[in-house]
Order: structure tokens, then C-alpha cells, then sequence
């Protein structure tokens, strides 16, 4: 029984101590004062009503008399107006007397208020009393044991905040979370107004030149395309995130179950050709970082820039060529339920990422490589093996999956060209096609959910750097 | 033991600081790359049959790379007994100049560093210019063989070899006059014709007068401006002066085809000379329409650049200002323009080309747009993150002591000292929006398909892979030719304005 109430004291100090700190913080601030705004006015009534006979205003006022009788106010005018006078003297500048004293007369009446301030604060210390503060309160209020359990309902969101803001890790990945979700509501808003913008009637488009206006009329009232842009885009978020954009204007099938039977596809082929990046790219990299400039090094490094320089859709044609026309050893179209249909795409799409891991991770394991740490573990004895797998690498993969991360949101796109090239229907060559029509909602639909893909990940990678790089750790605990 | 260690060691030190062993390495290396590719392409393996002619180029760079690998050999003996190259070795290099008339660059390029003992930028600069001219000469001659030639084809090729006579005039001039960052005064009536020729599109003849003219008005001036170290760095740097003399020629080539090329050769359907093999007149046959591939490439190779490095420049200066902006300024500036930027971020490149294309249409000006949209984030971020860097140094603190305005803070001290890493980017990139335009324009997106474009080109050429692969092949090893190109400039660049990296 004690135990648990000295627990629940400490968890009340806890709380209150959290949202000290967060009041402190600008942009929590304004959420949790809207967040938890009945708590918040409790607290507000309760702290103006000790305020009153709050013994700090009047010490203030005490305080101010006193200085103003000694005639600190004249002297930092003048101190103000002697400063002012050499630094346009130095600088050359013309300024009129009156405007120097205006100057001279705000400054020293800052400086003034400071002083006040400061030594009221002293005052009060003195005689062993705080100023009352709205966080005081708040903290006081929460030693109540009535307080926690009655506010514990209407101030949820605010508990809920202060937790987040308590722990740095979840801190990060809330914010982290939130940064995404902005992400992905700014690029449903920009594709929407990109494709809102155009000067095109889709309703022509579709129906053809010879539609009668009643046809169009009609068009634009089943797609709702007569509405505002207001009301466009909020139908469009919400589909977006209900996962309903309704029917494609060409086809008339659902766009979200098209894109969910094709992104698989997509999806399938980029994570293969990430996997063979890494497998290929990653132990090349370190080897040709162990040894610079070495015959290995050169010609690797030379295959990795043409591999980097090579456009995927002739790379494609090139392999349709030799593999399957000339060798016969590949089908050159793709099929499902071939596995060997799938080699062709899975290296071309791989190729430009494996090229650019290579060359990522030299150049960054070439960077660690002379860092003072490295010196150390070999001059311990470490074999030159170990040195470089268990110090210089893992400390050189940071940057190596972020380029990674990146490059997998180029992918996701790119792919859009390998799938034309190897005939496969997945998401890219979905939005290429109903691009030529153009097919507004298709086309959106497509380029938001790759877009919201891509974010997620990158979040992904993000958060699980917090927790398997130490530095980072660090830094995030410093907040 | 130690001694022999150490006289190992010598010799290796004398070895790599030797650029003439270097290059000749390099030279040799490349060469037998071709002499390979010339070996595999001279066979047939369908018909199995020898083609004469690729068989015969192959043997006669075979020669060439077997002289290139004795000399290399000779090299590393003089430098090993006599401690420096004799004048008999570098004598050779004027059998191996021999190699340009097959048009081996790297043993042309390792030739005329051999013959020269001491070295200038200059010198390497008007070989490099004498170079392109050549190139673009012998492209040009190759329209001697057709039925039918532009109307100023003469009169353009008789000015072309004026031109490279007098780039030839340079080479000796810069070999026998200029000294280490000294150029003597009377060099200005080379470098103002220079600057003339420039004119014909050869960028090395640009950058050659410019620097001729600089140093000349510097000369007495001891300091050593930073420029002068990149330069040098760059022009002892071969493959980046390659992938520049590979850029520098086409360019050339774009601009010159005005005159000696004949525009209805590329666009004018001919319809008895449809889907030719490759012959003299048509280098690399024809296509569908029976028009000249060789030609189409050519004027092709316009479009590339142009859209290549205007959706570069566009995105530098755009996503630059944005994030010299967002890095001076810090905080509410930096995070509104930062996540704005971020959502642009999120999109890929080519799906918001393909968005853009979709509302807007497909053409030459909205490819360049839509390309330059998706590209602003990254350079935003390389800017913003020099120019944090930056604006903690000194004299910047300084200039704000002294009541420099903002814009001028930005502006005259910032933004110039976070120049080159946007610059390294621009150029690595500008390969990348190559790729993206001709992928664009494969897909159908996006340049006219009426106009000669390299993505068009293979995008025809992709319907005929079974029958007339070379329709194909050949437009698309020019799209790598310049991406290679500009990614071996980008890196030399990037070496050679960040010393540390070596």
C-alpha cells in the first residue's frame, strides 16, 4: 500500500516534470494547450486565483521603486547613448541625436526591467519562496490524489502527449510518424493540383471530339468533376485514405483493386533486384575499399560507372537480344508462374542500384578506413580481416543504407520503364499506360500510393537507425 | 632485405608519380578493351563467318596495343635505371600519334603526353582542343560517301581544317612557350583567334583563350589563385579529360552539323533504301524510312544535351536559391521550404515526370520541367547543407560585423564558397536526366517522335531487335558514350576540387 502510493507520487512528479519540459518546447506548446484544454483551464483558474495573493507581484513592484529611486534609469541612458555615439562613429554612419536617444532611452528601459526582474527573483529566493508559475500549479495540483484519476478522461490526449515527449525514443518516432504523414497528405495535394491544373478536358478526351455537350455534362457529373477544387481534393484524400478513388474513367474498373493487383507485382520485382544489389554490390565495395587503386579496385569500379551509365530499357532490349533471340536460354516476355521469366527484370532493374551501392560503400568504407579507431584495432592485433568487417564496415553502413533507402524510391519509378521493356503488368507500366489516355484518377492513384510506399519505408529505416546506431541514440537523448 | 625494401618502394613512389607511366598504363588498358570488343563484334556467331572489315580494325589496334604495352614497358625501365623517361622513349610517342588515324583516343592522348617533357595545363588543353577538332572533321568527312551532301558542306569542311591547322599551330606554340603558369605576351594572338574558333562548338578552344588571356593579364602576379590547382589536377586527371573530350565533341558535332550535315538525311522518308545494313554511305545503315541512323545520331545528340543540361541548370539555380535561403535563415524559413521540399522528395523522378506529362502533354519544353521539378529537392538539400557549413566560418562572422547586408552576406561570401559540391552534383547528374529523357521518350512521353532523338530513335529501332538489332544497339551505345562521359568528367571533378579524397 505505501509502495504503491509512493509509485503513484512518482509518477505524478514524472508527469509534471515531462510537461514542464514541453511546455518549454514551441511547437508542442500549442498542442498541448489545445490538446489537453479542459485540464489546462482547470489548472488556469486555479493558478490565477493563488496569483492574487501572490506575494511575487508585489516584491516586483517594490523591487522597481527602489531602482527607480536610484537612478539606474538615467545612468543606462547615458551608458546607452555614449555606446551608440562610438559605434556610428566607427562605422560612419549619420544618425540624428534624437533618434540615438530614442535608441538609448528602449534600450535602457530593457536593461531596466531585467534588473527589476532579477532582483525580485533574488528577493523572493531569500526568503525561501517561488514564484507561483502556471507549470507550479500544475505540478501541485497533480500531488493531489483526487487530481490524476478525475482529469485522467477529459485530459487523455494531453497524458498522451507528455508521455510521447517523456521517452526521446518515442518522442522520435512520433515525430517521425507525424513528418510521413505530412509527407503523404502534401503529395496527395500535389499530384491532385498538378493533374487539376491541366488544360485538357478530360471529359473530350474520353468521350471524343464529337461528344454533345449534354454528354460531356453528364461525364463530369459521374466523375464529379463539376465541383470546386475544394471539394475535388477533399473527395480525393479521402479515397485516398479509405482506399476508394472509385472507377477509372476508361475501363470501368475499380482503380484501388487494379493498383492492388498490380503493385504486388512491382513490388516483388524491386525487392529482388535490391536483394541481388546489395548480395553483389556490398562485398565489392569493401573489397575494393581495402584495397584502393588496385587492378580489382579499377575494374570494378569502371563496370560499376557504365553499369551506372547504361539506360535500363536498352539494357533490357540488349539481354532480349542476346538471352532470348540469339541464345534462347530466357523467355523475353514475363509470366507469373515462370520463375526464369523473372531473371531478365530483376537484373536490370538491379543494375543502376547495385552500381551506386558499390560505389557508396567504397567511398564511405575509404572514409572510415583512416579514422583514428581503425589504427587502434589494428595496432591491437587485429587481423586485418576482422578490422575491416567488424569495425570499418559497420560503422561505414550507415550512409550505405540511407543511399539504400533512397534508391529504392528510384526504383519503385524506374520500374515503371523495365516493366514496358519486359511486357510485365505491374504498377509502372499501369500508370504509363493510362497516362496516354490520360486517365486522371488512375494516374493519381498510382503515383500517390508509390509515393506513400516510399515514405513509409524511409520512416522505416529511419526509426530502426535510432535503434541500432548508438551515435544517433545519443544525440536523440540530448533533447 | 630493408634495402631492397626500400628500393621497391622507390621505384613504386617513381612509378605512380610518373604521369606518363600512368597514362600509358590507362592507354594500353583501353585499348585492348576495343581490340577485344573489335575481336567479338568481327564474328558472326549465327553464320558463323569472319566480317573482314571489324576483323581488320580489330588486328590493326591489336598492333597498336602491343607497341602501347612495349613502350609502357620501356618507360618503366628508363624510370628504373636513369630515374627519369629518355628522349629516345619519348620519341616514340610520335609512332604511336600514328594510333589517331584509326581513332584510338587513349593511345592519341598517352602519345602526346609521352613527347612533351614538361607538362602545362595549356599544353594539354590545345592537345585536347586539336583533338575534338579532328573528331568532328572526320565525322564530318564521312558524308564524302553519300549520294548527296549539304549545300555549305564544303565551304564548312575547308574552314573545319583551317581551324584544326591552326589548333595544330597551338599545340606547338603552348609546347615550346609555356612554362610553368608563365605565358608569354605575345601567346595573345593565338589565344583571341582561339577564342574565334570556339566558335565551331569546341569548348577547349573556349576554355584554352580564356585561360591564355587570364594568365597573360595575371603574369608578375606571384599568387597562385585556387582555380589554378583545380585545373591542374584536373588536366593531369586522363579518363575526366576523355569523358570531357567525348562531351567537348559532341557539342562540337551538334553545332558544325548546322552546316556539313544534311538535316533531310535524318528526317525524309526514302523509301528504296529501307532497313540497309551498315555501308560507306550509310555508316550505320538505315532505318525503317530508309533514313541515314548515322545522320539521325548526330542530330540527335543536339537534343540530348539540350535537355540533358537544361534540366540540370534549371534545378541548380531553382533548388540553390531555395536552399541558400533555407540554410542562411534557419529556422521557420528552413522548415517550411525543407518539408515542402520533402513532399517533392517523396515523389519519384519519372512517375512525376509521367504526372506532369500526363496534365501538360508531351514536349521538348514540359520534359525539361517535368524533369526539373523532381530534381530541385536534392540540390535544395546539397546547397543547404554546404551553406550551413559555411556560415559558420569566419568571414562571414566578419562581413556581418561590418553591417554587410544579408543579401550580400549570401550572395558574395556564402554562396560562392559552397559552389563546387553543387557543381560536382550538377555534372554527375546531368548523366541521370540523359537517361530519363531518352527512358521518357522510349516510353513515348516525351520528345515529339517526329523529331531525331536518341530515345526515339531506339524506340523504333526496339521494333526491329529480331532482324536489324544494330537499329537498336548503336543509339543506345551513344546514350552510354555520354553518360559515361559526363559521370568520368563528374568524378574527376569532384577529385580534383576535393584533393583529400586521393
Amino acid at each position: 500500500m505505501e509502495a504503491a502510493k509512493h509509485g503513484g507520487i512518482n509518477v505524478a512528479k514524472a508527469i509534471g516534470d515531462s510537461y514542464g519540459k514541453l511546455l518549454q518546447n514551441a511547437s508542442y506548446r500549442y498542442f498541448a494547450l489545445v490538446l489537453g484544454a479542459p485540464v489546462n483551464l482547470f489548472t488556469l483558474l486555479v493558478h490565477r486565483n493563488q496569483k492574487a495573493g501572490d506575494i511575487h507581484t508585489s516584491v516586483l513592484q517594490e523591487a522597481r521603486q527602489e531602482l527607480a529611486a536610484s537612478g539606474l534609469q538615467e545612468r543606462l541612458e547615458s551608458e546607452f547613448i555614449d555606446q551608440l555615439h562610438s559605434k556610428a562613429r566607427f562605422f560612419g554612419q549619420q544618425a540624428s541625436e534624437a533618434e540615438l536617444e530614442n535608441e538609448a532611452r528602449k534600450l535602457a528601459a530593457e536593461r531596466f526591467e531585467l534588473i527589476a526582474a532579477e532582483r525580485a527573483d533574488s528577493r523572493l529566493q531569500e526568503k525561501g519562496l517561488a514564484r507561483s508559475t502556471f507549470i507550479g500549479t500544475f505540478q501541485a495540483l497533480l500531488q493531489h490524489p483526487l487530481f490524476l484519476p478525475l482529469s485522467f478522461i477529459p485530459g487523455f490526449p494531453l497524458y498522451l502527449l507528455i508521455l510521447l515527449y517523456s521517452s526521446p525514443y518515442l518522442k522520435y518516432i512520433f515525430e517521425r510518424l507525424v513528418m510521413t504523414i505530412f509527407v503523404i497528405f502534401g503529395v496527395s495535394v500535389l499530384v491532385f493540383t498538378i493533374l487539376y491544373i491541366s488544360p485538357f478536358d478530360p471529359a473530350v478526351n474520353i468521350l471524343g471530339q464529337t461528344a454533345t455537350d449534354a454528354q460531356i455534362m453528364e461525364f463530369n457529373r459521374v466523375y464529379g468533376l463539376d465541383q470546386s477544387y475544394l471539394v475535388q481534393l477533399w473527395h480525393n484524400i479521402k479515397g485516398i485514405a479509405m482506399f476508394d478513388l472509385g472507377k477509372a474513367f476508361a475501363g470501368n474498373e475499380e482503380i484501388v483493386s487494379a493498383i492492388g493487383r498490380k503493385f504486388p507485382v512491382t513490388l516483388e520485382l524491386t525487392l529482388f533486384s535490391l536483394l541481388m544489389a546489395v548480395v553483389i554490390a556490398i562485398p565489392i565495395g569493401i573489397v575494393s575499399a581495402a584495397r584502393p587503386n588496385s587492378w580489382f579496385d579499377y575494374t570494378f569500379m569502371l563496370i560499376a560507372l557504365i553499369g551506372l551509365s547504361i539506360p535500363s530499357f536498352w539494357q533490357g532490349l540488349i539481354f532480349i537480344l542476346g538471352f532470348s533471340i540469339k541464345l534462347q536460354w530466357l523467355p523475353a516476355t514475363f509470366n507469373p508462374g515462370n520463375w526464369l521469366t523473372f531473371i531478365m527484370p530483376v537484373v536490370v532493374l538491379g543494375t543502376g542500384l547495385t552500381a551506386a551501392i558499390a560505389r557508396m560503400t567504397r567511398a564511405s568504407t575509404l572514409e572510415v578506413i583512416h579514422e583514428d579507431y581503425i589504427i587502434t584495432a589494428t595496432a591491437k592485433g587485429l587481423s586485418r580481416r576482422k578490422v575491416l568487417l567488424k569495425h570499418a564496415v559497420r560503422n561505414a553502413l550507415i550512409p550505405i543504407v540511407t543511399v539504400i533507402g533512397l534508391q529504392f524510391g528510384g526504383m519503385l519509378g524506374g520500374a515503371a520503364v523495365t516493366e514496358k521493356v519486359f511486357n510485365i503488368s505491374g504498377l509502372g507500366s499501369y500508370i504509363v499506360d493510362k497516362q496516354f489516355i490520360p486517365d486522371i484518377p488512375a494516374i493519381m492513384g498510382g503515383v500517390v500510393y508509390t509515393a506513400i510506399t516510399i515514405s513509409l519505408i524511409n520512416a522505416i529505416i529511419d526509426i530502426l537507425y535510432a535503434f541500432v546506431d548508438p551515435r544517433i541514440r545519443s544525440k536523440m537523448k540530448q533533447y | 632485405m630493408v634495402n631492397a625494401n626500400a628500393e621497391r618502394r622507390e621505384l613504386q613512389l617513381k612509378l605512380k608519380t610518373s604521369q606518363e607511366y600512368r597514362q600509358a598504363g590507362f592507354a594500353w588498358a583501353g585499348s585492348l578493351i576495343i581490340t577485344v570488343a573489335l575481336l567479338l563484334a568481327s564474328y558472326d556467331w549465327e553464320t558463323q563467318t569472319v566480317k573482314p572489315y571489324v576483323a581488320l580494325a580489330s588486328l590493326v589496334y591489336a598492333v597498336f596495343t602491343i607497341l602501347q604495352v612495349l613502350v609502357t614497358l620501356l618507360i618503366r625501365r628508363d624510370l628504373r635505371i636513369y630515374g627519369e623517361i629518355r628522349s629516345i622513349t619519348r620519341a616514340l610517342g610520335y609512332v604511336l600519334l600514328l594510333s589517331l588515324v584509326t581513332g584510338n583516343v587513349f593511345l592519341g592522348t598517352a602519345a602526346f603526353q609521352l613527347i612533351q617533357k614538361r607538362k602545362s595545363p595549356e599544353y594539354t588543353l590545345a592537345v585536347y582542343t586539336l583533338l575534338t577538332q579532328l573528331g568532328v572533321i572526320a565525322v564530318s568527312a564521312i558524308n564524302l560517301y553519300k549520294p548527296y551532301v549539304a549545300d555549305t558542306f564544303l565551304t564548312g569542311m575547308f574552314i573545319l581544317l583551317a581551324v584544326a591547322g591552326f589548333h595544330l599551330l597551338t599545340v606547338i606554340v603552348t609546347a615550346v612557350f609555356v612554362r610553368r603558369r608563365q605565358v608569354p605576351k605575345g601567346l595573345l594572338w593565338v589565344a583571341y583567334p582561339l577564342l574565334l574558333t570556339s566558335l565551331t562548338g569546341n569548348l577547349f578552344a573556349l576554355v584554352l583563350g580564356i585561360i591564355l588571356i587570364v594568365r597573360i593579364r595575371n603574369s608578375g602576379n606571384p599568387a597562385v589563385a585556387g582555380w589554378e590547382d583545380v585545373l591542374e589536377r584536373l588536366t593531369r586527371n586522363t579518363t575526366a579529360m576523355l569523358g570531357l573530350l567525348f562531351i567537348a565533341f559532341l557539342f562540337s558535332v551538334s553545332v558544325c552539323s548546322y552546316v556539313t550535315f544534311d538535316y533531310g538525311m535524318a528526317v525524309d522518308n526514302n523509301y528504296s533504301l529501307i532497313l540497309q545494313p551498315p555501308s560507306l554511305a550509310y555508316p550505320l545503315g538505315t532505318d525503317n524510312f530508309g533514313r541515314c541512323l548515322f545522320t539521325r545520331i548526330i542530330f540527335g545528340a543536339r537534343i540530348s544535351l539540350i535537355v540533358g543540361v537544361m534540366s540540370t541548370v534549371l534545378p541548380l539555380f531553382l533548388g540553390g536559391t531555395l536552399g541558400a535561403i533555407s540554410g542562411y535563415y534557419g529556422r521557420y524559413t528552413d522548415n517550411i521550404i525543407m518539408r515542402a521540399l520533402d513532399v517533392l522528395y517523396a515523389i519519384p523522378g519519372i512517375l512525376l515526370a509521367i504526372a506532369i506529362i500526363a496534365a501538360f502533354g508531351a514536349n521538348t519544353v514540359n520534359l525539361i520541367l517535368a524533369l526539373s521539378v523532381g530534381a530541385i529537392p536534392t540540390y535544395a538539400r546539397t546547397m543547404r547543407a554546404n551553406v550551413l557549413q559555411v556560415s559558420t566560418f569566419e568571414y562571414v562572422d566578419a562581413a556581418r560585423a561590418f553591417g554587410s547586408s544579408n543579401r550580400a552576406i549570401i550572395f558574395k561570401h556564402i554562396v560562392p564558397n559552397s559552389l563546387a559540391p553543387m557543381i560536382v552534383k550538377a555534372t554527375l547528374t546531368i548523366g541521370g536526366a540523359v537517361i530519363s529523357t531518352s527512358s521518357l521518350s522510349f516510353l513515348g512521353l516525351g520528345i515529339e517522335p517526329h523529331i531525331p532523338e536518341w530515345g526515339n530513335i531506339l524506340k523504333l529501332g526496339s521494333t526491329y531487335l529480331e532482324t536489324n538489332s544494330y537499329l537498336a544497339i548503336f543509339p543506345g551505345l551513344a546514350i552510354i558514350a555520354l553518360v559515361l562521359s559526363f559521370n568520368f568528367f563528374g568524378d574527376g571533378l569532384r577529385d580534383a576540387l576535393d584533393p583529400k579524397m586521393d
